[in-house]
């Protein structure tokens, strides 16, 4: 199973031209072959992040290939038809065509979710300017298409920092494992289980967002819309090639069901957008519908690196102190570059922090913490470089000097969207109040143990 | 002789990896609106260069912009002209002849579906509800040294390899003469040296 879920990500032979380009950006070296020659993944090293889906430049000249030809291609790739976009040597295999199927026949309860970071970059792909800011177009274009309810990624972020949060104060002031680990980037959490697995005991037993949100729409969110969770199609949107990976884990059924049904990427997002013909610049600005598309900034910024500890902290240092953080904005775990540390001080409590982005840069902390001399309680990291908003699944850039532009502005959007919400901290987000009153009981409780946590595997 | 000879971009084969990056910006370079991602094309991406990949070898080629062109002169239309150092085509006068494929030594120039034409469709389609017009006029289309863009050709700009170059031969004769100099200079020098 995990075995062909890897296969995901693929180097088409018949288009790789061996410039070995995809070398300089595999965080885990998984590309093998000769310079000039086609290369191969390794599918065992493979963490499915997609980086060399975006740098390949290798595609189906127009002159070169037939028609038939490339329907083929499209098909076997699951893109539609129709699409005008080469065909690049290093691909994917997305869900575009179940859930057109799904959206098609509406013989299930349809919910979707999108992460934080497809909202800064969707509109690239209908020509707005890189990074433009369209929460409410994009959830204007996913009830056009005939969702049911269009829930939201970062309403369980705000969920995820509830368990983590409450997760990292038990293990610092009862004993665990430490330094703790983020669990949310499933590319990492796959690299540990094969390359470190004497460390899983260090990552969050937290589930990701994506997989919070999951098991909470079959289960409660089934209840307030008088559904069985057997007749929910459950559908996230990532900017991740990853996240279809860590949706089919075995484990992944808390709900009874499996937890998310499909994911697409933001490109998949993009093709279902227009095949429907939807005018996505003019469309209006809608809401997420309530009570599980309701977000606070803390949510939204784990599309970018740093969000995720930036955001625990904003509600950690209140829960371990008492008192208000004297700024919301956490500026000294932002940044760019692959490794940053802070200290945090929450009255008794020093809280060592350290953010990573990019794999590779993860490599030597790791030792550290294998000689147990690590010099940090908490680590976030994620595996592409700029974090989710540089996902493998994001649109992919026609030429490389528009990369830095479009991180950049993607980042500063997800920045400025957090300080435009009224709620910047998850635990001040209501809906969340509301769902631990309702159903979940507390943070770290036997329900949030049943549906929010998991284990993991190390393999051998 | 004449210092004005036409410039062109020419491909190191020892630097070239074959990524085909100089293919994609050289159609978007040429593509009838500014477009950032993959997922914005309408139509495919044709570019002007084209990568060759052999046993031997692994380089685009394009357009040399001949001093005698064979192309101007096979052109039944006369719609190859040579302007301001480069040879040009008019697509909008180009019959399709083909005649320009057979005579360019280089295979640098491909019949496309004429520009003006795809604009022309675009308009019907969204009149007629995407029923396709049977009759596309094609035209010949070739290398154009990127004459719209200010920061010159974007195959070379956007290399990762510095594998391609714009010879500009003006400037290139100074580059050399000012090297061989150099090394006369140097050679000279020493020569003189073991004189005593
Ligand atoms: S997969 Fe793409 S980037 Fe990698 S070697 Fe092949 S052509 Fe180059
Ligand atoms: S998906 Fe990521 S890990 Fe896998 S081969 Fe590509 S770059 Fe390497």
């Amino acid at each position: 199973m995990a075995k062909r879920m890897r296969e995901f990500i693929r180097i088409d032979p018949e288009l790789c031209s061996g410039c070995q380009r995809c070398h300089t950006v595999c965080p885990v070296d998984a590309i093998e072959g000769e310079p000039g020659e086609p290369q191969k993944i390794c599918g065992d090293a493979c963490v499915m992040c997609g980086q060399c889906v975006q740098i390949c430049s290798a595609y189906d000249a127009f002159f070169e290939k037939d028609a038939d030809w490339r329907v083929q291609k499209l098909r076997e790739r699951n893109m539609p038809d129709g699409t005008n976009e080469p065909l690049f040597a290093a691909h994917y295999r997305g869900n575009f065509l179940a859930v057109k199927e799904i959206l098609m026949h509406k013989n299930k309860f349809t919910m979707v979710q999108c992460a934080p970071a497809i909202r800064v970059a969707l509109a690239e792909e209908f020509g707005m300017p890189l990074g433009s800011l369209v929460p409410g177009k994009m959830a204007a274009a996913l009830r056009r298409l005939g969702f049911d309810r269009i829930y939201d990624t970062n309403f369980a972020a705000d969920l995820t920092i509830m368990e983590e949060g409450s997760e990292l104060i038990k293990r610092l002031t009862e004993g665990g494992t430490l330094p703790m680990f983020t669990s949310c980037c499933p590319a990492w959490v796959k690299f540990i289980e094969d390359k470190y697995p004497e460390l899983v005991g260090h990552l969050s037993s937290c589930k990701s967002p994506q997989q919070m949100a999951g098991a909470i729409f079959k289960t409660y969110g089934a209840g307030l819309d008088g559904v069985a969770g057997e007749n929910i199609y459950s559908v996230a949107i990532m900017p991740c090639t990853c996240k279809s990976f860590e949706a089919g884990r075995q484990e992944m059924k808390a709900s009874g069901y499996q937890d998310v049904d499909a994911v697409l990427t933001t490109r998949e997002l993009g093709y279902l957008i227009k095949e429907a013909g939807i005018d996505f610049a003019g469309l209006p600005e809608e809401e997420f519908d309530k009570p599980l598309g309701i977000y606070s900034g803390a949510g939204n910024i784990f599309g970018v690196t740093g969000g995720v500890m930036e955001a625990a902290i904003r509600s950690a240092y209140e829960m371990v102190s008492g008192k208000p953080l004297d700024s919301i904005n956490v500026t000294s775990v932002r940044g760019e570059i692959g490794v940053r540390r802070t200290i945090i001080d929450a009255g008794e409590f020093q809280l060592k922090t350290v953010v990573v982005s990019g794999l590779k840069n993860v490599l030597s902390l790791l030792e550290t913490v294998k000689q147990g001399n690590a010099e940090f309680d908490f680590m976030e990291v994620m595996t592409c470089p700029s974090g989710c908003i540089s996902g493998g699944g994001q649109p992919k850039m026609l030429l490389p000097l528009d990369v830095p532009d479009a991180y950049h502005n993607r980042r500063n959007s997800l920045y400025r969207h957090d300080e435009e919400l009224t709620y910047r901290q998850s635990h001040e987000n209501p809906e969340i109040k509301t769902v631990y009153e309702q159903f979940l009981g507390e943070p770290l409780g036997h329900q949030s143990h049943k549906l929010l946590h998991t284990s993991y595997k190390a393999s051998s | 002789m004449n210092a004005q000879l036409n410039s062109f971009v020419v491909a190191d084969p020892k630097k070239c990896i074959g990524c085909r990056a100089c293919e994609i910006a050289c159609a978007v370079a040429h593509y009838d609106k500014e477009i950032k991602t993959v997922g914005c094309l309408d139509r495919p991406l044709i570019s002007r260069l084209y990568l060759v990949k052999t046993a031997e070898v692994t380089m685009p080629v394009q357009c040399h912009h001949c001093e005698n062109a064979p192309c101007v002169k096979s052109c039944t239309a006369k719609c190859i002209e040579y302007q301001d150092n480069k040879i040009l085509i008019d697509e909008e006068r180009c019959i399709g002849c083909k005649s320009c494929i057979l005579a360019c030594p280089f295979g640098a120039i491909e019949l496309i579906i004429s520009p003006c034409e795809i604009e022309k469709k675009n308009l019907l389609s969204m009149n007629t509800g995407g029923k396709e017009n049977s009759s596309q006029a094609v035209v010949a289309s070739k290398c154009d040294l990127c004459t719209r863009r200010s920061q010159g050709p974007a195959c070379v700009e956007v290399c990762s390899q510095q594998a391609l170059r714009y010879v500009d031969f003006y400037t290139e004769r100074k580059r050399r003469q000012s090297e061989a100099a150099q090394a006369i200079g140097a050679f000279v020098e020493s020569f003189r040296g073991q004189e005593g």
